[in-house]
């Protein structure tokens, strides 16, 4: 089953074989067929409020994505940011300082929930999905008794400043997907990071090539929970206003885009620019369909035929590419 | 009972624990999980007499039997995906057009219903298996993105055919299947008893089910000893969805109507059920005896925590809290130590 990912070889990693390519691609033609249809498309403003929409799926997708390199699922998302969310709408914070405060809370909670998590499933040999199942209902019902029914507000610094653009141009919360696509950058690079596709590829080698198998689980699941606290944080910018079940309705998109992005849910392959660019291309994807006029009934429909086809054709071109490799 | 096989070999390497272990060895280690399941369920039973008296009378127990049922017959479903490796996100989808289809479809009063409308409605949710197990097997798209993607574009389709509002009533047949008694007993009772020993000697007894365990622990070789790993998957696909469809009769039958979101409560204490049951996440483990199990004890906590009278928030995280404690019992640590004290009494 599902092979075709999970056994690529390293040899076949061209340009063309990898996901994100195929994943800017895709971004690019839509964007393109968008401009055809939106008079205002191609305006600073118009894609910044793409780029807002985007941001705090795409954050959250960049969390998952590091347990999904380590072969695990992570549900406890859709708790994180509604918690996250109701606690910024419940203890507003003005000015810029409490804002900062804000978002030191936010990343703390996820980072909470990550450690959880990582203790569970890394020291205590749990299945991942059945320990973050269990942490995504416990969220949900602590973000459920901090505020029962939508409502609260977020401060208006947070608000405000976080949908804004810089100088007219800039949107800011791209800077925050900007400086979480720089860390991954750095992360990337240190033991840890090579550790973590390494336990992802094949656990018993890395144990036995002397990789700390827990320690890295552990640190997978604590950055992935920090990285939903931010995402909560910029959702709560976004909304403006608390909601309990806020994160729910982003945990099966938080996968589709990890899936868009070409990360293998086998483990070990994959990254995080690319559940990024997934995340925003789902986004605007909705924002295609809404202007050709579909009713809004059927974008899922096109969401689940984009991430199939999206996954076929990685698949694909992976094949081909493999083959071509072998007869020369 | 608990006169079990000494393991403590591989104690030292975490990761290598229940791969390679066939027969005798596995299955003692899930009934130790399914023993574990139902003593626990036994407790909370015990237990939630303090709360209300009313519980653990036989009238609470049927309730429970039938609010457990809807569970019973998606988890089979979800644990034979689960056997083989794989995971069905797209029941709550499925349980959806199940009902509605069954709502609109299947007529009131003819006993027609029964014999050909209920089993065309069986068909075109199998369909939906079918699809999911073709692309998991011949496109070779991760069963997690597979059913997940046809889990979205399934319910958009009822929602868009329906309008947001399915129509219709829920057939007499079903009606009489959910409220209907038979000599003091629901019939929904002795259904899912007659459903439950069947799918126990699918799952345990017959060869396709044996077939299934093959696959779930090494797809690869299963393939090379000449099974039809594809057709089997598409099989395990299509019945997985076929359940769930059947899921969504009964709860119309239970409801007397469809809803659109009628599916949504159960996808995530499906997977629930089926791990609290000791089946492996990662396939080849797991009995559906210790799934019938988990979703029993899923529906007496939730109706301990109901009966409670506390606030949503409170109720969801001592759910949560529970199904956590749950699954810490099911973990072989644990089941190692009972294991232990089992051989220190001899």
């Amino acid at each position: 089953m599902s092979t075709a990912i999970g056994t690529r070889s390293s040899s076949a990693r061209g340009l063309l074989t990898n996901g994100l390519t195929t994943v800017v691609i895709l971004y690019v033609v839509l964007y393109v067929v968008y401009s055809r249809m939106e008079a205002g498309a191609l305006t600073a403003s118009a894609f910044g409020d793409l780029v807002n929409n985007s941001i705090p799926l795409a954050i959250a997708a960049a969390g998952a994505t590091f347990v999904i390199l380590l072969g695990g699922f992570d549900l406890s998302v859709a708790g994180v940011l509604s918690l996250v969310n109701v606690v910024l709408a419940t203890h507003p914070m003005d000015g810029a300082g409490g804002a900062l405060m804000s978002v030191v809370i936010a990343i703390s909670i996820g980072a909470a929930v990550g450690l959880c998590n990582g203790i569970f499933v890394a020291y205590g040999g749990l299945q991942s999905i059945a320990v973050t199942l269990a942490m995504m209902i416990l969220t949900r019902g602590l973000a459920l008794v901090v505020l029962d029914a939508p409502g609260g507000s977020v401060s208006d610094w947070i608000s405000d400043t976080l949908t804004n653009s810089l100088w007219g141009v800039v949107p800011a919360s791209g800077l925050v997907a900007l400086a979480v696509a720089a860390l991954w950058a750095i992360f990337r690079r240190t033991n840890t990071g090579v550790a973590l596709y390494a336990v992802g590829k094949d656990q018993t080698a890395a144990a036995l090539s002397g990789i700390n198998v827990k320690r890295t689980k552990c640190i997978a699941f604590v950055l992935a929970g920090a990285l939903y606290g931010l995402a909560g944080f910029m959702l709560s910018a976004q909304t403006a206003s608390g909601d309990p079940n806020a994160g729910s309705t982003l945990l099966l998109l938080v996968f589709a885009s990890v899936a868009l992005g070409g990360t293998a849910f086998t483990g070990g392959q994959g990254g995080l620019y690319g559940s990024m660019i997934g995340a925003a291309t789902l986004m605007l994807l909705q924002k295609v369909l809404f202007s050709s006029g579909v009713q809004s009934f059927y974008i899922g429909l096109f969401q689940g035929f984009v991430m199939v086809v999206a996954v076929i054709f990685v698949n694909v071109i992976t094949y081909v590419a493999r083959r071509n490799r072998e007869h020369a | 009972m608990l006169n079990l096989r000494d393991e403590s070999a591989t104690a030292g390497t975490g990761f290598v624990r229940g791969e390679d272990k066939r027969g005798a060895v596995r299955l003692q280690r899930e009934t130790v999980s399914a023993i574990g399941v139902y003593l626990v369920c036994i407790l909370a039973l015990f237990l939630s007499k303090f709360i209300n008296p009313e519980f653990g009378s036989f009238h609470q127990l049927q309730t429970i039997l039938t609010l457990a049922s809807f569970l019973i017959v998606v988890s089979y479903g979800q644990g034979l995906t689960v056997l083989i490796g794989g995971l069905d996100l797209s029941i709550p989808s499925v349980i959806t057009v199940g009902g509605v289809l069954a709502a609109a479809w299947v007529s009131t009063l003819s006993p027609a219903g029964f014999w050909w409308q209920i089993p065309a409605v069986l068909i075109v949710c199998s369909l939906i298996g079918v699809v999911n197990g073709l692309g998991v097997t011949l496109l070779r798209i991760p069963p997690f993105i597979m059913t997940l993607a046809s889990g979205i574009i399934v319910y958009s389709i009822c929602l868009g055919a329906t309008g947001g509002t399915p129509s219709g009533a829920a057939p007499n047949s079903l009606s009489t299947l959910m409220a209907g008694r038979i000599g003091g007993v629901p019939i929904v009772n002795v259904f899912v008893v007659i459903f439950c020993a069947i799918a126990i000697f699918m799952q345990s007894r017959t060869s396709f089910g044996q077939r299934l365990y093959a696959m779930g622990s090494n797809a690869t070789a299963a393939k090379i000893a000449g099974m039809r790993i594809n057709a089997i998957t598409v099989c395990t696909y299509a019945l997985s969805s076929a359940l769930a469809g059947f899921a969504g009769m009964m709860l119309v039958g239970y409801s007397n109507g469809a809803t659109l979101r009628m599916g949504d409560s159960y996808l995530l204490p499906s997977i629930a059920a089926v791990v609290i049951g000791g089946s492996s996440i990662l396939g080849g483990r797991g009995t559906f005896v210790g799934t019938i199990g988990g979703a029993i004890l899923l529906t007496i906590f939730d109706m301990v925590i109901t009966s409670l009278g506390l606030a949503q928030g409170w109720r969801t995280m001592i759910s949560g809290g529970l199904i956590l404690a749950a699954i810490l019992l099911q973990h072989e640590g644990a089941l190692d130590w009972i294991r232990s004290v089992g051989r220190r009494r001899n």
